[in-house]
């Protein structure tokens, strides 16, 4: 194949040929070090960092200028770059970003060095860098194919090195964590290749064209019962990852159990493969599907928003506590993207970026606690503040950004969610809502036991540390961030919103939900035809 | 010169940003005279704004200066606005003015605290909060300041987090507020629907098209989030734990400002009241069975923080009994008034505190009048002006309000009457035996903690007023409270300068009685008297008395049981229910089915293997049987 | 013997003995293997000094690369004029034959160097193992080109029994015998079996020769089909066995693990190339008019053959038992293809075939580096740590055992990919979601293996909770997530430096590149199996 056609990136109306690209960069970027890497001797931990560092930050000055290069306003994709890869079945290297997927491919960007800069793995240095190296690969390629058999590559490829890392340098349960995560994610998609090989025939049969291309593969006419059956194959992957109620209990064991660096990556990034998936691939594929179903995943997300509170409230582990907050909040973005209004569906995917950023941070703070005390167990830690005021401080800010304090990042995205869901769906909003309480209970109380009353004096333990400076530095970018877009998530929101509203626009010019909309015309329909003819 | 109303809240937040970046490094007192200081910027500023609006024609009074969109999708476009009008400007000359005089008394009061840097990066944080949530021109930036305050006063009422109590009461406070913000919430999202906006001109001008049941909805659900900033019912009992905090935070969030909010945001959307009468009187009747309630429990509480926290719950009762009245000039008369005197009252409590050793039973005081002339002076002003004793403030404000409850329902009236009267007696009564009477402090010295404290300070008890920046703010504030009642003269309509200033914003939704000169000289009377009965009561009863097992029962002192009733009617079962689902629904049903997926399988295998027995006449038997099966089907299929 | 009678009969035509003309050119690669197998043993028997098996083994692969070359020349003509058959239509030249040609001689080439190593360490002179092995490649090459019944039975045999030879061709262990008397009293009784199908199916049909028994069928419908279907029946019941599919695949654990691994391995690849390409054309070419009737029969043995085989090889706790078990798992995905019955199904089997045999092959010849002296060690617990004590082998293992669950970006998955992909194309959904069930569980136990060998003691390891990790090895890899025990020696697994012939390193080479190249670049081999299904 030819280089410089590998290389040729369009950047769609009217763009310049042969600019950089981007996006394959950041898709064989990490794969290139990870390849680096298993060539260095296991030996010399330094040039392994440093080329794994190198890397991940490589990839996220990348990731940075394809935040510059991308035209806000614009709902299609961008940067797009096909490339057959095996002709006969219809596969391409087909990849490019649009509002949806851009700041996730951001926020793995970002995510990757800090773990890596924080990951304090010894043993096996190099096999550790190489399967996180690979996993970065999985994950953008994920957000980035265009192409649903190239999705389904990235997506299942993701599963190995998080096995690895879980079962390689994880706590205690490792094994049976590591076992459990892998089994579950892997059979839940693997009936979605099925599902993904039956799509592509029905448009063969429709079309005479074979191809995985889901711009394409969008414009399917579907009979009811073929999309429900599609959308369920889907789903079920997506719904394993995310992971949404009654799906979730790979999760604790596999937060919990997993090493600083598969924590974070897992419940920051993978998790929103599931609902990246939900928004890109249900929304757009199949909206029969999704109109029909949608009570019933609204209903889902609601008790996992309240379930997942009302679990988290009773547990004495930090890390299985956020894990079920993550199942909370993992629920607010399933109802906003089957809500299916612009202003929810835009909340879901900036929930999406914002859950990443404060479910990290809060991840990176209980390692740092555990580096210190060697625990995670929340009745062992009291007063942490009398000698950490610092940390204790960044703590709160994470903790509150998710309760869902406005000011705070996590404030903007479940109010959209919630004010959109109630444009359709009134009462699964106004239960979503009460979750806001139940949030408040469980961290404050965890903060409470953890940071506030005496410090509990520990004969030959040391006084508590305070946060130390590069432990700062690691957690400075999140921090800022989580109060910038808490003030200021317009940026943010205009780039996501256009290619959300176009999503939205298909989904009910194919559907015509019948949503009871509390009595008044499809304001769905109204608002995001406005928004296109602008 | 009104285009300088974005420094209204942005100096306390530069004091914020400023002491939290460099407070320690200023340390003690400068951190304190810092944040003091942009708080009484923010003042002079207000003050001016307020000039500039005052020039204004009425009819021009209102100015919004737009700053920046917050965010914008579809529909749902939320700009960050400051709304410049009469009713804003109040609220933001008494908040930064009062909270002005607590940073200045905080400086001596916290001087001993080493955290003394990190109270005064919450206070002015506060303070931003509170700027925000009063000049906001929309609900969610309003929201905004609304979470904002909540947070802040979290953080302050378990500043002394090593102290489990006041740890809980922190998160008891949050946690109420956020049962409240879940109302707010849904109100919100129920506006955003019917009108398609959350600024409020715009929604104030699209009331016709929502439809009388979602108004009622909305007003409910708002005042839901009211009762839990406001400490109505059913959401009160935090206010009282709230009082674990450092006093001047008890006087400026729990008792002048933030817990006025809820006050403010009725006023704010009167429009919508207006619409819904009954609305607005189930508010009203709310209001008065907390002020009574709150009240009664006021009478039998020993802690001196504690009385004054139920009198906080029972005046901010008659703030919502005027509120749903429709008198909204009423409930802000009452507002500013209520937060000189019971800021006075609170910071007076705080230097009684302070000189008793942090001693805050009543029981074990007495007799402080001669040691602390000016504390005791200034307390007596708080308490004849809470009490409405003519001519102090509390007797206008008062009078107000319950003028307005008789042209609603003599009921209304009638209960706010008998809560005066006991309003005067639980005043007088803590006056009597703090400062009156023969001193039990010193027996108390030998009381245990008392007595260790007193040698942890290395001398015994002299209790004495504190330094001046802790007295100066006691006589403004007395100062203020003694003669704030001028503001809205009921006799000649040229006195009410409060109700012609906030006309042009409510104006229009007055309830509007006629009350003859005469009638309004009989109210003020019977207030008067009431009053004046209440506080000789006290007198008489606690003069010489220490205890009085009769009227201070336990029902009241622990207010009624609510909240031992929530603990076992909500709390405890909720726990219960939470370990259920965390071990039985969770680990047997949901994680027990996946597991026993995975058992199943192993399980089949285990089977399976059984058949491999190593002979091969087992084998060949396979192979024949399977041969069998294909011809039995091939019999089964074949055609003649 | 009817058969051969049958053949002679065709063979008299109007009076007089018509011997067909023979066009030696279409059989050359056969001819190729059996002659060099002969020169082989003339030459060894000429020289009373054996040559050693390096020797052999190189001469067996230039054997075999000849084959390879000429069978590469069928292709060029079949590209030019169209496939074509001969020798009194018994043989078919088609691109179908010609991609089974080229795949014997792969699998001859690679096996043949596994095999150098494994000879050599057990030092098992002489050149009888190279001269089986040939003949059996022979039989399979025969087999994929044969376009008569009787001639398939002739070359099954010729295939079949130098396997059995070869399973036992260790004698000093009782086990290789053992395998060998299991394998062949059940081979024969399949045979007896698949004749009795062949002769009912002449009894139906009048004629052998699969295009004329096609042609038969196409034009007379037959009223009662009975005798027919039976001899269908019976004939898939023989191939079945050749294949190990379940139920008739009870030998396969036992003589997998019997045999020497480098002839598990050769068997495990050749077997299945030789019954596939039968079956794939007997089936798909001669009797899709009856597609109804047997197409159920095969939907039940693929199904059952997944599920079985990766039920089964979850619990084993010998690697060589548990790849016997993954071959059956590996069988049933081939019969996907062949469920379908179409082109598209035909090439994703063919491209299973030549994906599965790299990759069966590669496996055992790393079982039999681990096995060691005596080919002894295979319990799953002496792959503990093999990647701190054989780093590169323990990745190429690793690939390997990927490859066969899969994973993308290797040929594994492309295999498995194309095998859904037909039978979703032929509408038979359940199937397609069975075999990714199926492949769910079969991933887990190759994983299982390479985490094993990765095994890393975990810095944040505290006390392992057995109980709990009990169930994530689903049996012994326990061990595995024991820190203690991977840090000390005493981890089952034999700490001795393995010793890795440089045979056994090519052979390896040949086999895990092209699953990773092509895993990546895979257009090539599917567009060769397609086009080689496409040219019947």
């Amino acid at each position: 194949m030819h280089g410089d056609l590998l290389f040729s990136v369009s950047l769609g109306a009217g763009a310049t040929k042969h600019t950089f690209p981007y996006l394959t960069a950041l898709i064989l970027l990490p794969a290139g070090a990870a390849f680096v890497v298993l060539l260095l001797p296991r030996r010399s931990r330094v040039a392994i960092r440093i080329v794994a560092m190198a890397a991940s930050l490589g990839v996220l000055g990348i990731a940075a200028s394809v935040l510059t290069v991308f035209r806000a306003g614009d709902g299609g994709y961008q940067m797009v770059s096909a490339q057959p890869w095996i002709a006969p079945l219809g596969v391409s290297w087909d990849i490019g970003v649009d509002g949806i997927s851009l700041f996730l491919v951001v926020l793995s960007a970002l995510l990757f060095p800090i773990t890596l800069a924080y990951a304090s793995e010894r043993t096996n240095l190099k096999a550790f860098t190489v399967w996180v190296l690979i996993l970065e690969t999985g994950c953008l390629g994920s957000f980035l194919s265009l192409d649903l058999l190239f999705f389904f590559l990235f997506f299942e490829t993701t599963l190995v090195p998080v096995y690895f890392l879980i079962g390689g340098w994880g706590h205690e349960g490792r094994g049976y964590a590591a076992t459990k995560f892998f089994l579950y994610t892997f059979a839940a998609s693997a009936m979605m290749l099925v599902g993904i090989i039956a799509l592509v025939f029905i448009h063969q049969s429709q079309t005479g064209v074979t191809t995985f291309d889901i711009r394409a593969l969008e414009q399917t006419r579907l009979s009811g019962t073929a999309s429900v059956l599609l959308f369920l194959s889907f789903t079920v992957a997506f719904v394993v990852k995310a992971p949404v109620f009654p799906f979730h209990t790979w999760s604790p064991d596999a937060y919990r159990e997993a090493p600083l660096a598969g924590t974070v990556i897992l419940a920051s990034i993978m998790a929103k493969l599931g609902t990246y998936g939900i928004v890109r691939f249900d929304l757009g594929l199949f909206p029969h599907a999704v109109v029909m179903l949608a009570p019933l995943l609204l209903t889902l997300g609601v008790i996992g928003i309240i379930y997942g509170g009302i679990v988290a409230a009773v547990q004495h582990d930090l890390k299985r506590l956020v894990a079920y907050s993550s199942l909370a909040h993992m629920g607010f973005i399933v109802i906003g993207a089957f809500a299916l209004t612009g202003e929810s569906v835009s909340g879901a995917v900036l929930e999406m970026v914002n859950h990443g950023l404060y479910t990290a941070a809060l991840f990176i703070l209980i390692a740092m606690i555990y580096r210190r005390r060697g625990t995670f167990s929340i009745p062992r830690l009291s007063g942490l503040q009398h000698s950490a005021p610092v940390m204790a401080g960044a703590f709160t800010v994470v903790m509150l950004a998710s309760i869902g304090v406005p000011g705070l990042n996590g404030f903007v995205g479940e109010f959209l969610i919630l004010s959109g869901t109630f444009l359709t769906h009134r009462w699964w909003a106004v239960v979503a809502t009460a979750g806001v309480i139940v949030a408040a209970v469980y961290l404050l109380w965890a903060y409470q036991q953890v940071f506030h009353g005496k410090e509990a004096p520990r004969d030959n333990e040391p006084a508590f540390p305070e946060m130390k400076v590069r432990e700062g530095l690691v957690l400075a970018p999140l921090i800022v961030l989580i109060v910038v877009l808490g003030i200021y998530p317009k940026p943010v929101l205009d780039r996501i919103s256009p290619s959300v509203d176009a999503l939205v626009n298909h989904v009910v010019a194919v559907a015509h939900p019948k949503i009871p909309l509390n009595g008044r015309p499809l304001h769905v329909q109204l608002s995001v035809k406005e928004h296109v003819t602008k | 010169m009104i285009h300088a109303a974005f420094l209204i809240p942005a100096l306390p937040l530069a004091g914020f940003a400023i002491l939290l970046l460099c407070g320690r490094r200023l340390g003690n007192p400068l951190a304190g005279w810092i944040a003091t200081g942009f708080v009484g910027a923010s003042f002079v500023v207000t003050i001016i704004v307020f000039a500039a609006l005052f020039a204004r024609s009425p009819d021009t009074r209102s100015f919004t200066q737009y700053l920046f969109t917050w965010f914008s999708v579809d529909r749902m476009n939320v700009g960050v606005g400051l709304l410049i009008d009469p009713l804003s400007m109040t609220m933001a000359a008494f908040v930064t003015g009062v909270s002005a005089l607590i940073h200045l008394y905080s400086i001596g009061y916290m001087e001993h605290d080493e955290r003394y840097s990190k109270f005064f990066v919450y206070m002015n944080l506060f303070v931003f909060a509170m700027l925000m949530l009063v000049l906001a021109n929309n609900f969610l930036v309003a929201f905004f300041g609304w979470e904002g305050v909540g947070v802040v006063s979290y953080f302050l009422i378990a500043f002394w987090f090593g102290r489990p109590a006041a740890a809980s009461a922190g998160k008891k406070a949050m946690i109420y507020n956020r049962i409240g913000d879940a109302g707010f919430l849904v109100a919100l999202f129920l506006i955003f629907e019917k009108t398609g906006s959350l600024t409020y001109s715009v929604v104030f001008a699209h009331l016709s098209s929502v439809g009388r049941a979602n108004l009622i909805a909305i007003a409910l659900l708002l005042f839901l989030g009211a009762c839990g900033k406001s400490a109505q019912i059913p959401l009160f009992p935090w206010l009282a734990d709230a009082m674990e905090g450092p006093t001047p935070v008890s006087a400026l969030i729990h008792a002048a400002t933030m817990v006025t909010a809820g006050v403010y945001l009725m006023c704010r959307i009167n429009p919508i009241l207006h619409l819904v009468p009954d609305a607005a009187h189930t508010i009203a009747w709310v209001g008065a069975a907390t002020a009574f309630v709150a009240a009664t429990a006021a009478c039998a509480q020993r802690d001196i923080k504690k009385v004054l926290a139920y009198s906080t719950v029972s005046q901010l009762g008659f703030m919502f009994l005027a509120a749903g009245c429709g008198a909204y000039v009423a409930a802000i008369f009452l507002m500013l008034t209520h937060a000189f005197y019971k800021a006075l009252l609170f910071l007076g409590a705080g230097s009684v505190i302070h000189a008793m050793d942090d001693e805050q039973d009543i029981k074990k005081m007495g007799a402080l009048r001669a040691l602390m002339p000016i504390t005791a002076i200034t307390c007596l002003v708080g308490w004849f002006s809470i009490a409405g004793v003519p001519p102090f403030s509390g007797f206008w404000s008062k009078g107000d309000v319950l003028m307005n409850a008789w042209s609603v329902a003599p009921a209304l009236w009638g209960i706010g009457a008998v809560t005066a009267f006991l309003t005067a007696y639980y005043m007088g009564r803590q006056y009597y035996l703090v400062f009156m009477g023969t001193p039990r402090w010193s027996s108390a010295k030998e009381h245990g903690d008392v007595a260790m404290k007193a040698v942890d300070h290395g001398s015994s008890l002299h209790p004495k007023d504190a330094r001046k920046v802790m007295t100066v703010p006691l006589v403004v504030l007395a100062v203020l409270s003694g003669l704030a009642g001028f503001l809205d003269l009921p006799f000649h309509p040229d006195f009410v300068f409060l109700e012609r200033w906030l006309s042009p914003v409510v104006g229009a939704n007055l309830a509007h009685h006629s009350f003859s000169l005469a009638a309004t000289w009989a109210f003020s009377l019977v207030d008067a008297a009431v009053a004046l009965v209440g506080v000789g009561i006290a007198a008489l009863v606690w003069k010489s008395a220490v205890d009085r097992k009769a009227i201070e029962p336990r029902f009241l002192y622990f207010a009624w049981f609510v909240d031992w009733t929530y603990d076992h009617a909500i709390a405890r079962p909720s726990k219960v229910l939470a370990s259920f689902a965390a071990t039985v629904v969770e680990m047997k049903m949901i994680d027990g089915a996946v597991n026993g997926i995975a058992a199943a399988f192993r399980n089949t295998g285990t089977k399976l293997r059984r058949v491999q027995s190593g002979y091969v006449r087992n084998y060949a038997l396979g192979v024949l049987g399977g041969a069998v099966l294909v011809i039995a089907y091939v019999v089964f299929r074949a055609r003649g | 013997m009817t058969g051969i009678s049958v053949l002679g009969t065709r063979l008299y035509g109007a009076g007089g003995l018509v011997l067909p003309h023979v066009n030696y050119t279409t059989i050359l690669p056969e001819l190729i293997v059996l002659g060099g197998m002969l020169f082989m043993l003339g030459i060894s028997a000429m020289r009373v000094r054996s040559f050693s098996t390096q020797f052999y083994a190189v001469l067996t692969a230039s054997i075999a690369t000849a084959a390879l070359v000429s069978s590469l020349y069928l292709w060029r003509d079949i590209e030019r004029h169209g496939p074509f058959t001969a020798i009194a239509h018994s043989i078919d030249i088609d691109g179908f034959a010609v991609f089974f040609l080229v795949l014997v001689a792969v699998i001859l080439i690679v096996s043949s160097f596994v095999a150098a190593g494994y000879l050599r360490r057990e030092n098992i002179g002489g050149c009888e193992y190279y001269a089986l092995a040939l003949i059996s490649g022979s039989g399979a090459m025969l087999m994929a080109s044969a376009n008569d019944l009787i001639l398939i039975f002739l070359s099954l045999e010729i295939l079949s029994i130098p396997l059995y030879v070869m399973a036992g061709f260790d004698q000093r262990r009782e086990a290789s015998s053992e395998a060998a008397m299991k394998y062949f009293v059940l081979g024969a009784f399949s045979s007896a079996i698949f004749v009795y199908g062949i002769a009912l199916t002449y009894g139906a049909t009048g004629s052998t020769n699969l295009a004329d028994i096609a042609a038969f069928l196409a034009k007379n419908d037959i009223v009662s089909n009975g005798v027919l279907l039976g001899g269908l029946g019976l004939m898939l019941v023989g191939f079945s066995f050749k294949v190990a599919a379940v139920p008739f695949h009870m030998w396969t654990p036992d003589v997998y693990q019997g045999a020497p691994s480098p002839a598990t391995g050769f068997m495990g690849a050749m077997a299945k190339a030789g019954g596939f390409a039968a079956l794939l054309r007997v089936f798909v070419s001669s009797f899709p008019a009856l597609r109804d009737d047997w197409q159920p029969i095969v939907w039940v043995l693929a199904a059952l053959t997944l599920l079985v085989g990766a039920l089964l090889a979850l619990v084993q706790r010998d690697m060589k038992r548990m790849l016997a078990y993954s071959s059956i798992n590996h069988a049933g995905f081939i019969f996907l293809g062949l469920q379908a019955v179409t082109a598209r199904g035909v090439a994703g089997s063919l491209y299973y075939l030549f994906v599965y045999a790299l990759l069966v092959i590669a496996s055992f010849a790393i079982v039999d580096v681990i096995g060691g002296k005596g080919d002894s060690t295979h319990d799953l617990a002496s792959y503990r740590g093999l990647y701190q004590r054989q780093p590169v082998l323990a990745v190429v293992f690793a690939v390997v055992l990927l490859a066969q669950a899969g994973i993308p970006f290797t040929t594994g998955f492309f295999a498995k990919f194309y095998v859904i992909e037909a039978s979703v194309d032929a509408h038979s959904y359940a199937l397609a979601v069975i075999a990714m069930a199926s492949a769910a569980i079969a991933t887990f136990f190759y994983l299982r293996v390479v985490f094993l060998m990765f095994g890393v003691q975990s810095a944040n390891a505290a006390v392992p909770r057995h109980a709990r990790d009990e169930f994530a090895g689903l049996s012994p890899s326990v061990g595995a997530l024991d820190p203690v025990l991977t840090l000390t020696g005493a981890d089952g697994g034999t700490n001795v430096a393995l010793s890795i012939s440089n045979w056994t390193k090519l052979a390896l080479f040949l086999c895990v590149a092209p699953t990773v190249v092509f895993g990546i670049w895979a257009e090539p081999i599917v567009s060769f199996a397609q086009h080689a299904s496409l040219l019947f």
